[in-house]
């Protein structure tokens, strides 16, 4: 067999000539092997790929469960391992038994021959395989430091801690204080908390209503326009590079390709990687199976606890080569055109501004009660609150996905907070911290709204309770947050993370109160309510409510999504799942801080067209 | 050191606030109060000093806004603070004007001074600065409600539709008659949409037969009206809605803030104003209804010079017409109520913000500048003779007072009743019904010793007076209001038939009202 994979590719019609010599000469400038590269940027299929060498005689091998020797190991580097699809394993016959996907990788062969001064011996073996135990058995340093990294650079910044010691006394003092004090005045306790919740529903609602209306005003400014994008040169584009954490999203992978397929960016410049977990076999076989070429880069993310989407993304920027990066999630649909407005936006920007978010948004949004609801949500939170907090220089909790990041800045601010379940929200106020900005662009990525209650839950639980964390992690020394962020980021930070959990979490209690307060008896709770906090608390209830409703119709008639205003008027209800939720993630925060809520995505039966933008 | 044109305009709007101050301290020092005003000082003192259901007065004394602003200034003077309110928020008025003006037309001062000279010397914005009414209050969000209404024409946004509804909601809340300006404008915003559709025609009658005619444009229209009219409506009919309830479950009544003279002051003026006017031996014959809006082009001719500017767009031209059939219908509605000063005034408002928005799209500057000026001149005498010639109390009390100089007697004997209470022994109560004798309250020191309506007690004692109070305050048969009020003359005989163990001894008497000491004998 004198022949080469590449040329047997070429002989078998699966990959052009052109082809041939764009992935030769791609291959000569990113260091990464032809068969890497022919995989994992949409040349070739791995069917294809496995059936050519089959054709050819070749055998793959099932290596997972290969023996292996650690000070073979020892002598190779993951990246140079990943780049190449090959690993070698041991040493048995005086040979070295090194799997590969591409027997005829000169370059790995002769750093077989050279490194270990021995003849290899070949073992054909899928890629994925190769990626899968690869990481498996070099990944531990990488995954050590992507759990670790943060904690041990900037303590201080990492929820590995959920209470310090001065948030628990102060946290069971106040119990204590409001306990004694409702030993020995009941009343006047029970006002002066009525009060105290009072007055804090009032700012809050004050303060998003405001948000919300600095928000609208720059409804019509476009960050980049339309001009500025057919401007940019794809030859000078940057590399850019977009992380997919998933775990058992094999539903998704197809669609996933599709999506990024319809990305508006140069093929070569996009370093997109997959992360998957090392347990994640559905994944994985649903990547191995895949009938058409991927547009993607799988990196296995070996087994680490906390098992959290920030580990994940973590482990995947030591192998991550853009000048930006962005994350996705599988079912994400961006604006084709995103990843060329954030350039464009970046080269406008100010230095100090190393991240840009995008607006999410829906795309199933006429699905059920559920998914309107959240649209209308979403609507309001991306299109009106972010830009609020823009203008008003207040820090702002990231969106899940479709933030992109400077590379260098990203790695100096230490990354995601592993330990942290909402790490956007976290790594938004720790770049402001750090004399960082970010900006909203006018792009918007649509996702799958969520449409099965108890997963809604599920996910809602766990973004309440990260923004907990979140809250507490920061607010350990309030004076040194103030000087960091200053007085209006740190108002801002409070009303906006801190007083979201609080208000679910109080938000049924006080709605409990009106309802026995109609139903039952009204003189025992009117003793509680001097006139002049009942007068407070109905204006709140009331205000507050229209307000809030009516701010979400303004967020989603903006988008022109004219069938979804009236159901704004649903929203008590739907922030009572909030209510829900909120309880669920405190309880969580208490007993399992860590722990990664999974939303199942992939439920919806809605399919989108991908969003092209002319 | 140069001065720029916003430290100019601050300049200006704080001479203003203190020519107001002035003018209305003037002529609060000359006795000149309104009703109105009287009615917010009363309510405030309750509200600070009050003993019993304070929460009812503070939620549902109507209207509300105005009454809230006065209390702000309350820390200040209360029989100030009325007219401190009102003062600085016509000044605040008179900025906001200046700036859109500003922004609005560049290099180009005489609009500006236009302005200048109608907030100096326009008796009828005097008369919003200086008399501690509501006037000032509808005057801004009525500008605001139309000024972001003509800018979403222009952008399309959410934010000004929905500052528009904003506005709209709190000028609701400063006059409640305004609530019907949205019947007028449900045919109007189908209008809108038609204008906001992407459509190649620009002819309305077209545009609407074009989109009658496809299937999704038509979905498009009927969607996006919906939308419209949900982002315009939903907020004042939310409002509307939620303050009714409060009323029903601390009033018992829906409609307690506009029906009941405890929530609202011009209940009883209004009809009182009515019936005598009518009824006087001068009778003067109520406004027809075909002349309102002549009459309203007589007092503003600039709004004739607006329509003029918005010529060439017939949605935009509607809404500046909308205010006509909004008044003619209020003639209508309320046909034996008297339109009062402040519904004239919104169109001068409304001249001015079309000024704003199209005064420099007309080419001969010159000759339009010509007739601006004079318009403007001619509206200053037009609005002295309105007030002049007002078939409304207060109004003429105003203008008299101020031209003449001459001391107003109007409270007299509340501020002579008042002063008799206040030099009674300082454990003594008085029970006296503030539907009809606020004026008394309001002038009275210490509302405490009052036994009020908004009282829990207020139905016992009135049941048996001799247990609650050592006096009782009632009107005459000469007083107006007296078939408004249980303490009128028929009273006394009737809780003497009652209790006779009790006597009610006269100790005070002004021409409407008679205090009677209770003198329990058994």
């Amino acid at each position: 067999m004198s022949i080469s994979i590449p040329e047997l590719l070429v002989n078998d019609g699966f990959i052009s000539p052109g082809d041939q010599v764009k992935i030769k000469n791609f291959s000569e400038r990113s260091g990464m092997s032809y068969a890497k590269i022919a995989l994992n940027f949409g040349y070739i299929s791995r069917k294809n790929y496995e059936r050519s060498l089959s054709n050819a005689g070749y055998h793959f091998a099932q290596i997972r469960e290969e023996a292996f020797d650690p000070e073979v190991l020892k002598q190779v580097e993951l990246k140079f391992a990943n780049d190449h699809v090959a690993l070698p394993l041991r040493i048995e016959n005086n040979r070295v038994v090194t799997l590969m996907t591409d027997p005829s990788n000169q370059l790995f062969l002769d750093f077989i021959r050279f490194t270990y001064d021995m003849e290899p011996d070949i073992i054909i073996a899928y890629d994925l395989d190769i990626t899968w135990l690869s990481h498996k058995l070099l990944g531990e340093k990488y995954v050590k430091a992507s759990v670790y990294e943060l904690m041990r650079r900037d303590p201080k910044s990492s929820a590995s801690t959920t209470f310090t010691m001065p948030q628990l006394i102060f946290i069971f003092s106040l119990l204590g204080i409001i306990a004694v004090g409702m030993v020995l005045n009941f009343k006047n306790t029970s006002i002066i908390i009525n009060v105290v919740i009072s007055m804090f529903f009032l700012i809050a609602i004050i303060f998003k209503l405001f948000l919300a209306l600095v928000g609208s005003r720059f409804e019509l400014h476009q960050a980049v326009t339309k001009e500025e994008v057919r401007n940019v040169i794809d030859d000078e584009l940057p590399p850019y590079t977009i992380l997919l954490p998933v775990y058992k999203e094999d539903k998704l992978i197809k669609k996933l390709i599709w999506n990024l397929q319809s990305i508006d960016y140069p093929r070569e410049m996009l370093d997109i990687k997959l992360l998957i977990e090392e347990d994640d076999d559905k994944t994985l076989k649903a990547v191995q199976n895949l009938d058409f070429p991927a547009v993607f880069e799988v990196i296995v993310v070996p087994f680490h606890m906390p098992k959290t989407k920030p580990k994940a993304c973590n482990y995947g920027l030591h192998f991550s080569r853009g000048t930006f990066l962005t994350i996705y999630d599988a079912e994400d649909i961006p604006d084709t055109d995103q990843l060329k407005k954030v350039v464009a936006l970046f080269t406008k920007l100010p230095a100090h501004y190393i991240c840009i978010q995008s607006a999410l948004n829906y795309f199933n949004r006429n699905e059920n009660f559920l998914t309107r609801m959240f649209t209308l949500e979403y609507s309001y939170w991306f299109d009106y609150m972010l830009p609020g907090l823009d203008t008003l220089d207040i820090p702002i909790p990231l969106g899940g996905t479709s933030n992109h990041f400077k590379m260098d800045a990203l790695v100096e601010l230490g990354a995601w907070d592993p330990f942290n379940v909402t790490e956007d929200a976290d790594l938004g106020v720790r770049a402001y911290a750090k004399g960082y900005k970010v900006a909203i662009i006018n792009s918007t990525t649509y996702e799958e709204a969520n449409n099965e209650p108890i997963n809604w839950i599920r996910q809602r639980s766990r973004w309440i309770k990260g923004y907990m964390q979140t809250y507490l992690v920061h607010m350990r020394n309030p004076a040194e947050l103030i000087r960091k962020i200053g007085f209006k980021g740190f108002l801002g930070f409070n009303f906006f993370i801190g007083a979201t959990s609080a208000t679910f979490l109080v938000y049924p209690l006080l709605l409990a109160i009106f309802i026995s307060y109609l139903v039952f008896d009204f003189s025992t709770i009117r003793t509680l309510f001097p006139d002049w906090v009942l007068f407070m608390a109905i204006f709140n209830l009331m205000v507050g409510n229209i307000l809030m409703i009516y701010v979400n119709m303004m967020a989603v008639f903006k988008r022109r999504y004219f069938e979804l205003i009236l159901f704004a008027i649903a929203n008590p209800v739907y922030w009572l799942m909030h209510s829900a939720a909120a309880y669920m993630g405190l309880y969580q925060l208490i007993t399992n801080p860590f722990y990664w809520e999974k939303t199942n995505h992939g439920l919806s039966k809605v399919n989108n067209p991908t969003n092209v933008v002319k | 050191m140069s001065i720029s044109k916003n430290q100019y305009l601050f300049i200006i709007t704080v001479v203003l606030a203190i020519y107001y101050l002035a003018v209305g301290i003037y002529i609060n020092h000359l006795g000149y109060y309104n009703q109105e005003s009287i009615f917010y000082i009363e309510k405030t003192k309750i509200i600070f000093e009050g003993l019993g259901n304070r929460i009812k007065v503070m939620g549902l004394t109507a209207p509300l806004l105005p009454f809230y602003c006065s209390i702000i200034f309350s820390s200040i003077n209360t029989f100030w603070a009325p007219l401190i309110a009102s003062a600085l928020g016509t000044a605040a008025f008179f900025y906001i004007i200046g700036t859109a003006l500003s922004t609005r037309v560049k290099n180009d001062d005489f609009y500006l001074g236009v302005v200048v000279i109608l907030f100096f010397l326009h008796p009828g914005i005097l008369y919003a600065a200086t008399s501690g009414k509501a006037i000032y209050l509808v005057l801004i969000f009525f500008f605001l409600f139309f000024f972001n209404l003509l800018k979403f024409y222009r952008s399309n946004t959410t934010f000004h539709v929905s500052l528009a509804s904003i506005s709209l909601v709190t000028l609701i809340f400063c006059d409640y008659k305004f609530v019907w300006l949205c019947l007028f404008f449900i045919p109007l915003v189908l209008v809108i949409t038609l204008q906001s559709l992407n459509l190649g025609e620009k002819e309305s009658i077209f545009r609407l037969f074009l989109s009658f005619n496809s299937p999704s444009l038509r979905r498009k229209l009927v969607s996006k009206t919906f939308a419209i009219y949900i982002i315009l409506f939903i907020l004042p009919i939310a409002s509307i809605i939620c303050y009714k309830l409060l009323n029903l479950t601390h009033a018992s009544d829906l409609n307690y803030f506009i029906e009941s003279p405890y929530a609202t002051w011009n209940v009883l003026v209004d009809k009182l104003n009515y019936d005598m006017t009518t009824a006087a031996t001068n009778y003067q014959l109520p406004e027809l209804s075909v002349l309102v809006s002549a009459k309203v082009i007589y007092f503003c001719p600039l709004i004739l010079v607006a329509i003029y500017l918005f010529r060439e767009s017939t949605y935009q031209a509607l809404t500046v017409l909308t205010p006509f059939a909004f008044i003619e219908f209020l003639h209508m509605k309320y046909d034996k109520l008297y339109l009062t000063y402040e519904y004239y005034l919104i169109f001068l408002i409304l001249a001015l913000l079309c000024l704003i928005f199209k005064a420099q799209t007309v080419k001969n500057q010159k000759i339009f500048k010509i007739i601006v000026l004079v318009t403007v001149l001619a509206q200053l005498y037009t609005g002295y003779i309105f007030l002049a010639n007002s078939l409304i109390h207060d109004e003429k009390a105003f203008i008299t007072t101020l031209v003449k100089g001459e001391r107003n007697p109007d409270q007299n004997e509340s501020m002579e009743m008042a002063e008799y209470i206040n030099s009674l022994p300082s454990n003594a109560h008085v029970l006296m019904d503030d539907a009809v004798a606020y004026p008394v309250a309001a002038f009275t020191n210490n509302i405490k010793r009052l036994t009020l309506p908004y009282q829990d007690m207020f139905l016992s004692a009135i049941e048996t007076p001799y247990h609650y109070d050592d006096y009782v305050m009632i009107a005459t048969a000469k007083n107006p209001f007296t078939g408004y009020t249980q303490l009128n003359n028929r009273y006394i005989p009737l809780i003497r038939i009652v209790n006779s163990g009790v006597n009610y001894k006269r100790v005070y008497e002004t021409n409407n009202w008679i205090l009677y000491k209770i003198i329990t004998i058994q």
